[in-house]
């Protein structure tokens, strides 16, 4: 026990007692960042979210290569013509579940701050850590580099799994397309984009529940909104929308009533810098 | 060493802590007495950095804590049983808290041993209970084998067995030259653990004396006599800083002179007692006169000694 211990034993030059029995050193990010790992890792709920998020795309893709495929034999490839042709859709379909695996991704973003608070867990972490950003910079760290990894990693698993599907119908899938890396690099970005959101809004909110529905509500539901009210107001709106700005990048084109493809960049970018900027400075200051 | 200097906290009109300052020492154990809702624990996460205070400061060995480079080696604290993730385990919960320091895997387990938690430490902590949930706050405030202390109701929902660990580890810890600031409402618990008080009471601090010195300072002596001449003693006794209570016909309670002098005076005057009884007041009723104009929720039959310690 503890109290069996003499404070000869604790106490160091200067007087001070430390590592004596502890081991360790002071707060460095690589140490924080591994600690943010390890509670990352520690619940299970991050496990049932990724695979979650796998499925999703997987499933997505299967499920859009299959409608495709049978839409061609059904009227013929002229009705595709407005996109680019059959074989410049087959080489997107790998990104066909982004619209739901981005809310899967952006919900365990949420979750990676608004539990903290959910569950007091913050008073542990922030008192260990009273610097505080070091805390936040890991965990945007880990829900950026996450995020990514995934939703890359399942568009090329789905990019597998349906290249049969797609073959079947007599489509070709070309991997090193223009049109699949960008959907693939620019669609990956784009559900870190929203996990950061989703992240930030966690933070600002500490809420799980009210943060995962803004979330949806900024993702989800304001674009389908915006493309079912008529008006040029909301036409103009719509242009600032995340996902608008991604779908923009991803099919690489403008046209006149799209923004310029480094517009949508800086769009995109901003849905992410002012949400965490904000996210940040109020988790500085504000009481745990 | 915890040095706090005219800290206040503000909740909108509500002055949590009204600008008190204390120290408390290294190398003996610190009770943080006051009611609920004194402002104990505010004052407790104004000096783990996770509260800003409105004014004044609030330092631990010197520095705000995040100053330091390693603030868990500096202090450990538990300040709320499970301030963990419910879905975590034990020892995931003490080994993440470990890694922003650097601190091994051997004094997770270490710490695991010393609270007694080994056969949960693989279990997920919702499913603890209160006095589980204690042990792992303390296993936690030990990881980095801190210098200072700061146990907020460490003994909330412990056994009683657990409450005399708790008690001993505090004493231990001190003995070694540790500061151990333990806030507690109960008066009992402090006289067993503490060798000083801070006692606060709406924000401000009461007292801030070593505990025997608060007793007899808020204990002035008092003394039942009894006599068959009422008028004649209370003629002898009549002194400045002297005050008589009549309970009955023949008996006095009497505050600010001890029996040998009220003996003589009566002597002196002829008056016969046939009782004399010095009064000892407990810490408990020290604690219930120092606070009694100062708790926040009082009880509207509080007439009984004793009803503000429960809670």
């Amino acid at each position: 026990m503890a109290t069996q211990q003499t404070a000869a034993q604790l106490r160091h030059d200067d007087g001070r007692y430390g590592d004596g029995r502890s081991g360790g050193g002071h707060v460095t990010f690589g140490r924080v960042l591994r600690s943010e790992i390890i509670k990352f890792r520690s619940l299970l709920s991050t496990l049932v979210l990724v695979l979650a998020t796998v499925a999703v795309l997987v499933g997505f893709g299967a499920l859009g290569a299959w409608g495709v495929g049978s839409a061609l034999e059904a009227t013929g490839p002229e009705a595709f013509m407005a996109e680019g042709g059959p074989d410049r859709i087959a080489n997107t379909l790998a990104g066909s579940g982004v619209t739901f695996a981005q809310l899967i991704i952006g919900s365990l973003a949420v979750l990676v701050i608004s539990s903290e608070f959910a569950t007091g867990s913050a008073r542990s972490t922030f008192a260990a850590v009273p610097k505080r950003y070091p805390v936040f910079l890991a965990k945007v760290l880990l829900v950026a580099v996450v995020s990514f990894v995934v939703s890359a990693g399942s568009m090329l698993l789905t990019a597998m799994v349906i290249n049969p599907i797609v073959e079947h119908y007599g489509l070709e899938q070309d991997t090193g397309s223009g049109d699949f890396q960008r959907m693939l690099w620019i669609g990956s970005l784009y559900v870190t984009a929203v996990a950061l959101s989703g992240f930030a809004l966690g933070a600002l909110l500490r809420n799980s529940a009210g943060a995962i529905v803004s979330l949806a509500g900024l993702f989800f539901v304001l674009p389908v909104a915006c493309q079912l009210i008529p008006g040029e107001f909301v036409a103009d709106l719509r242009r600032f929308l995340p996902s608008e700005a991604a779908s923009q990048l991803i099919t690489g084109s403008t046209g006149p009533e799209t923004l310029e493809l480094w517009q949508s960049w800086v769009v995109l970018g901003a849905w992410v810098v002012v949400p965490l900027a904000l996210a940040g400075t109020v988790l500085q200051r504000r009481d745990v | 060493m915890i040095q706090a200097h005219s800290l206040a906290k503000t909740y909108g009109p509500k002055r949590a802590v009204d600008g008190v300052t204390f120290t408390v020492q290294p190398g003996k154990v610190t009770g943080f007495l006051g009611p609920n809702g004194a402002g104990k624990s505010t004052t407790l996460r104004m000096a783990m950095g996770l509260d800003r205070p409105t004014s004044g400061t609030i330092t631990v060995n010197g520095k705000a804590l995040a100053g330091h480079r390693a603030p868990l080696r500096e202090v450990g604290a538990l300040l709320e049983a499970k301030s963990v993730h419910k879905s975590r385990t034990a020892r995931a919960h003490l080994l993440a808290l470990a890694s922003t320091h650097g601190i091994g895997r051997a004094r997770v387990d270490e710490v695991i041993g010393i609270t007694g938690l080994g056969t949960v430490a693989g279990r997920k902590v919702g499913g603890f209970s209160l006095g589980m949930g204690q042990r792992l706050g303390i296993a936690a405030a030990l990881l980095g084998d801190p210098q200072t202390l700061i146990l907020d109701e460490p003994v909330n929902g412990l056994d009683p067995e657990g409450v005399l660990w708790v008690r001993n580890l505090a004493r231990g810890l001190a003995a070694e030259g540790r500061t151990v600031f333990l806030s507690s409402h109960l008066m009992s618990e402090m006289a067993q653990t503490a060798d000083h008080l801070i006692v606060i009471g709406r924000g401000s601090i009461l007292a801030d004396a070593p505990i025997a010195e608060i007793l007899a300072a808020r204990n002035r002596i008092r003394t039942l006599v009894r006599t068959e001449q009422p008028a004649e003693l209370m003629n002898a006794l009549a002194a400045p800083g002297v005050t008589l209570t009549r309970l009955d016909a023949e008996t006095f309670e009497v505050l600010g002179a001890d029996a040998r002098t009220i003996a003589r005076r009566a002597l002196e005057r002829q008056v016969l007692l046939h009782e004399l009884t010095p009064l000892q007041a407990s810490l408990e009723e020290a604690y219930l006169e120092l606070t009694k104009d100062d708790v926040e929720y009082q009880s509207s039959v509080g007439a009984v000694p004793g009803a503000g310690k429960q809670a």
